[in-house]
């Protein structure tokens, strides 16, 4: 069963994934933002500035969920000693950082006409600038140095210290008091957010998923094909 | 109707110019790892195209990568 995880199938199956990825990405795109842009009506109290949440959003939950992953797999790695984590990591961490920066950037100009300044130095801002910092370090790991074991042992320290900041900017808006609105949306227990704020949401959310799967797709391809290279002539 | 979608009722500066930043940023990371790909799959062309013959077979037979590359050469060029 392990078998078919191997780089040859994945690389095999990566081509057909791509293209799905690419056919349904446009059309999911534009239901999203004519939601997000004409349909959702605006915040009672914040207007208009409340669909930048919709890019906002989904690049904050991306931003989070990608450094969970690379956290996980390091962890399974450490474990299993399974390269093939190594690699999803390496794909994984360019597309986190990029949302993450998304997540600040696009929350400082949602700050700026909501509370009145573009960045605040409170508890929910400060940890998400910080697991910036975290995929910085992480990446820098990859550009830096020249061993792949050492690279694996140095990046996946990085990925566990950094995992500590996760549950920190999760509860960050109920362990202080900060500028940040709590959360609306909760998995468990009922959301304070109305459903034609959340459709469009769930829309920009699955367009974001799609966009970060075709470039961690793409990534994964050129790491297998820049293995396949090294092993050309020893096969 | 329309002054009013672009303006968003004074606020159209920060709507638009996140949504611009999110979608120049996506473009951009999009064509920059697609070009990184394209450069890969061509290194790994112009290198399977060095060996000798009898190497190159050998390679493709133990290599479905490389006959996929190889096979998709003609995209790719």
């Amino acid at each position: 069963m392990f078998k078919f995880f191997s780089s040859t199938n994945i690389y095999l199956l990566i081509e057909k994934l791509i293209k799905f990825v690419n056919s349904i990405f446009f059309l999911i795109l534009a239901i999203g933002l004519t939601f997000a842009l004409v349909l959702s009506p605006p915040d009672f109290l914040q207007g208009d500035a409340v669909r930048i949440m919709y890019v906002h959003v989904p690049s904050a939950w991306i931003g989070l969920s990608c450094f969970s992953l690379i956290t996980l797999l390091s962890v399974l790695n450490f474990i299993f000693k399974i390269k093939n984590f190594y690699f999803i990591n390496k794909s994984a961490a360019p597309i986190g950082l990029l949302f993450t920066c998304l997540a600040i950037v696009t929350g400082s100009l949602w700050g700026q006409p909501t509370w009145g300044t573009w960045w605040a130095w409170d508890a929910r801002l400060t940890s998400m600038l910080v697991l910036m910092l975290f995929y910085i370090l992480y990446i820098l790991t990859f550009k830096l140095l020249k061993k792949e074991e050492l690279i694996i042992k140095v990046s996946s320290i990085i990925a566990i210290v950094g995992s500590i900041n996760l549950p920190i900017i999760k509860y960050s808006v109920e362990w202080w008091t900060t500028l940040h609105q709590p959360a609306s949306i909760k998995i468990t227990g009922s959301s304070s957010i109305h459903s034609e704020m959340l459709l469009p949401l769930m829309v920009m959310l699955l367009a974001f998923l799609l966009y970060a799967a075709l470039i961690f797709l793409m990534k994964y391809k050129t790491e297998i094909i820049r293995i396949k290279k090294k092993n050309i002539k020893r096969n | 109707m329309i002054l009013n979608f672009i303006t968003m009722n004074g606020y159209g500066l920060y709507v638009w110019l996140s949504f611009g930043i999110v979608f120049i940023s996506c473009v951009v990371v999009y064509l920059k790892t697609k070009k990184t790909l394209k450069k890969y799959e061509q290194e790994f062309l112009a290198e399977l195209k060095a060996l000798t013959l009898e190497e190159k077979n050998k390679a493709l037979e133990n290599s479905k990568v490389a006959q996929q590359i190889l096979a998709t050469s003609s995209k790719i060029n």
